[in-house]
């Protein structure tokens, strides 16, 4: 599903953000990607949906390579991947269903067909009456709900959320991280970015941990040693 | 597009224009008013070369024949010079004919002229050419030809006035692309400075777009369709605006607009030059939007790698 072939990321003047990354991520899987703040864990996310590129090396995604991608290949890629933040990233001035549908009009979809699909997923996942309110109204979890629904409503075969929990208190986390394995559950691949190792802890399958740069572990669940590929 | 692209479009720039209407507002009257200030070029333009055509119809060559030249020979002269392509008319004035005209132009004076022979004016030909052959340069090569003749002692016409009134029609051309040019730049930049206020405004929804895979095509369509909106609404009221000037004009300085075309009335735009400022409108709206979108692109890629 995923592969990194000696990933560098280089920012100017000399700051090496990643170095030398090499590993698989397979469909299906549920990834953890921690390391303190700088360890490289945002720059590792935005390089496999083309926010960036590598300096060196070649990333691929659902066999496609990213380096060869013209602006409409960016585009098609970024329809294939749900995106999830830690703020939000939902636009103030339109209600709830409306941001969850923007991102299916933008594939070709109606109107209608986009808003009938967001009513869906909201009553999926417990944001049946807050249709039409807008989102600085909701509660900060809520408003994560959202976003999550946003990233699915294209049925992604890959999900990447940076610090999803970062803003929300820990039921709420906890109940973000529910839906987050129930979407894995669906066959979707996740790749989360996190520096709360109790949720690792709690909910971690494979474990993939940056220090400054470099790929430090690569756990997975019941394994008791370093696997880093 | 797929229709319901279009849609979406549509919708993007319904609410645009709605979130930034005075915004929207203040681009479209500036729009109108380079426009204007173009079109009342044009309209000046359209209007001189008129007088001059008019003008143009009034001047007449004329060719004074040697005194030697027999009435016949001169009979044989117009003939051949009538049958000339670029001839509209030619007449024949006797030195009699001459001596009566002069006369009657002198009025209560012409008792001055007692005691002077009355074959003492020379014979002449009135010349009009047709009007493809009024312009100048080729006025010039006819009057050259005619000062060969033998028969002929001297030509005149009235160079000067052509000469200039040329001059005037030159000037108001090249002041329409250079006022109206340096009006479009002003336009240029304000339509510029509108998208990029607009996209300062909309930069979340911007960057969301982006996330959620719209095509750069898709995000870039509402910024240019709203310049072309601003463009073709602009250009739409300075038509107006220079309808309503010319109307003024007309009723308000008859004397003035009969001095200027005496044959014919003004003229306003045809549909041609309608179709052109139009054309020029909705070019600088799309223009306007297009530039400043790429730069916003650049700007925003170059600080998204540098986050």
């Amino acid at each position: 599903m995923i592969q990194l072939e000696h990933v560098w990321k280089t920012y100017p003047p000399n700051y090496r953000a990643l170095r030398d990354i090499n590993l698989e991520i397979d469909q299906g899987e549920f990834v953890y990607l921690v390391g303190a703040s700088g360890a490289g864990k945002s720059t590792f996310l935005r390089l496999l949906f083309r926010a960036e590129e590598p300096s060196a090396g070649d990333i691929r995604v659902d066999g496609q390579s990213l380096a060869k991608l013209k602006s409409r290949g960016v585009a098609a890629l970024r329809r294939k991947i749900g995106l999830v933040f830690q703020e939000f990233k939902l636009l103030a001035n339109l209600t709830v269903v409306d941001n969850v549908a923007l991102a299916a009009q933008v594939t070709g979809a109606s109107q209608k067909e986009s808003r009938s699909k967001a009513v869906n997923l909201l009553r999926e996942l417990g944001l049946n009456d807050r249709h039409d309110a807008k989102p600085l109204a909701l509660s900060g979890g809520e408003q994560q709900r959202v976003a999550i629904a946003r990233a699915l409503i294209n049925d992604p075969i890959l999900v990447l959320a940076d610090e999803p929990t970062g803003n929300l208190d820990a039921e709420v986390a906890d109940e973000t991280m529910r839906l987050f394995a129930k979407i894995r559950a669906q066959g979707a691949t996740i790749i989360l970015a996190t520096h709360d190792l109790g949720l690792v802890n709690r909910y971690g399958t494979r474990v993939i941990s940056l220090r400054r740069g470099e790929l430090a572990d690569d756990l997975s669940r019941g394994e008791s040693g370093s696997s880093a590929q | 597009m797929k229709l319901s692209l279009l849609g979406f479009v549509l919708r993007r720039v319904g609410n645009s224009l709605h979130q930034l209407l005075w915004s929207h507002v203040l681009t479209t009257v500036t729009m109108a008013v380079a426009l204007f200030v173009f079109g009342a070029f044009l309209l000046l333009q359209i209007n001189l070369q008129q007088l001059l055509k008019g003008w143009g119809e009034q001047i007449q060559i004329t060719a004074y024949l040697i005194k030697e030249l027999s009435a016949a020979d001169a009979e044989n002269l117009r003939q051949r010079l009538g049958s000339l392509p670029d001839v509209a008319a030619i007449r024949y004035t006797s030195p009699a004919q001459a001596w009566r005209d002069f006369q009657s132009a002198l009025g209560t004076q012409s008792g001055l002229l007692e005691g002077l022979p009355r074959d003492l004016l020379p014979a002449s030909f009135e010349i009009t050419l047709k009007p493809t052959y009024r312009d100048e340069p080729v006025v010039e090569d006819f009057t050259e030809r005619l000062r060969k003749e033998n028969a002929i002692a001297s030509v005149e016409y009235p160079k000067e006035w052509v000469q200039r009134l040329s001059l005037i029609v030159l000037a108001v051309q090249w002041a329409k692309w250079i006022f109206g040019g340096l009006m479009f730049l002003a336009t240029f930049i304000i339509v510029g400075s509108t998208v990029k206020l607009a996209l300062v405004a909309r930069r979340d929804e911007f960057e969301i777009m982006q996330l959620v895979g719209a095509s750069e095509e898709l995000i870039q369509a509402p910024f240019v369709i709203e310049g072309m909106i601003q463009g073709l609404t602009g250009a739409v009221l300075s038509v107006a605006a220079l309808w309503g000037a010319f109307v003024l004009v007309q009723g308000e300085m008859p004397t003035l607009a009969a001095f200027l075309a005496p044959r014919s009335a003004p003229q306003f735009l045809d549909e041609w030059n309608i179709l052109l400022v139009l054309a020029i409108g909705l070019l600088l709206g799309a223009a306007g939007s297009l530039f400043s979108l790429r730069r916003f692109i650049q700007t925003w890629k170059a600080s998204a790698s540098a986050s």
